[in-house]
């Protein structure tokens, strides 16, 4: 057997029948065969469009995970939100704890008195 | 039709076109399209599955998850291409794929009332000792080898088409189908001088 012929392009038609035959399902039951395959017809159609459980608890692992994740931010975030104090209004920062402050200086007519400057740089240290 | 002539479909463009009539009609919900296409290239793909599997029942059950999976994506194919050798990817693919699940996989029975009272379906080629042979002798080639020999010399598929389907380089089928023509050669050859 020479190799140019092992390397024919085209079919070998005894090798190829020899084959068949060995292959071959019986003549019989091909009617069976394809009763068999349209029987799932209905089924296999609709797997492919309903999403099964195993898909479902494919995604439900990824959920819980999300999930999860989820509550931590959200249980840092609002911790961090209950610690921060009241953001101070401008009156209250304006306030003088004792003596006439820095409002003395904002609203009063007179010229400042030196004193009066001296007492609310201090206090505000 | 005699028993070794196996189903010809007509070629070229009247056959793209034939198909591609079946596969609008299937997927306009005419389930006797697919039966059509079922019933067209059964052999083929139990031949197929057979070559890879080796075990008749088996390849039975890979055939027909190769229709079912076919059924699904139909979708997907290109209605311009001949339909068979897209079949018979879909078709090599649920056969291999059961080759390696075959330690786990449980064998489901063939519902009896579909199977009838007709015989194995490989009780025809067992009664000859060629065919138990040359069986035997594929079982012995790499799993893609006895897949490409059989698509090329029993199905007549070309190289190309044998390598889009298998998904190796055209060269690489040439050399897998060439290795197992010396060694099925080799066989025929010893079968006809005994």
């Amino acid at each position: 057997m020479n190799e140019e012929r092992m390397f024919d392009h085209r079919p070998d038609p005894e090798l190829g029948a020899a084959l068949r035959r060995a292959l071959d399902p019986p003549r019989n039951d091909q009617g069976a065969f394809v009763a068999r395959v349209m029987a799932r017809y209905d089924e296999a159609l609709t797997a492919a469009t309903v999403p099964t459980w195993e898909v479902l608890a494919g995604w439900a692992r990824r959920g819980i995970a999300a999930a999860l994740l989820a509550a931590v931010v959200g249980g840092f975030l609002l911790g961090r939100a209950l610690q921060t104090p009241e953001p101070e209004t401008f009156d209250t920062a304006m306030a003088p704890t004792s003596g006439p402050g820095v409002a003395a200086l904002v609203t009063a007519t007179d010229p400042p008195d030196a004193s009066i400057v001296f007492a609310s740089l201090v206090e505000q240290r | 039709m005699p028993p070794d002539t196996p189903f010809q479909p007509p070629q070229g463009a009247a056959r793209i076109a034939g198909e591609a009539d079946l596969v609008a009609r299937t997927l306009a919900g005419e389930r006797a399209a697919f039966g059509e296409l079922v019933e067209r290239y059964a052999p083929q793909a139990r031949r197929v599955a057979r070559a890879v599997l080796g075990d008749p029942d088996e390849a039975d059950d890979a055939a027909q998850d190769g229709f079912l999976s076919a059924l699904v994506k139909l979708g997907q194919y290109d209605a311009r291409r001949p339909f068979g050798p897209w079949l018979m990817r879909i078709v090599a693919n649920a056969a291999t794929d059961r080759r390696r699940r075959r330690q786990v996989r449980r064998v489901e029975p063939l519902d009896p009332g579909l199977v009838g009272g007709g015989p194995r379906p490989d009780a025809e080629a067992v009664r000859t000792e060629l065919g138990e042979r040359l069986r035997a002798a594929l079982a012995e080639l790499p799993p893609r080898r006895r897949t490409a020999v059989v698509l090329f010399d029993v199905e007549g598929y070309s190289h190309a088409e044998i390598a889009g389907m298998l998904g190796i380089p055209e060269g690489t089928v040439r050399s897998e189908v060439f290795h197992a023509r010396r060694r099925l050669r080799a066989l025929l050859a010893d079968w006809k001088g005994a």
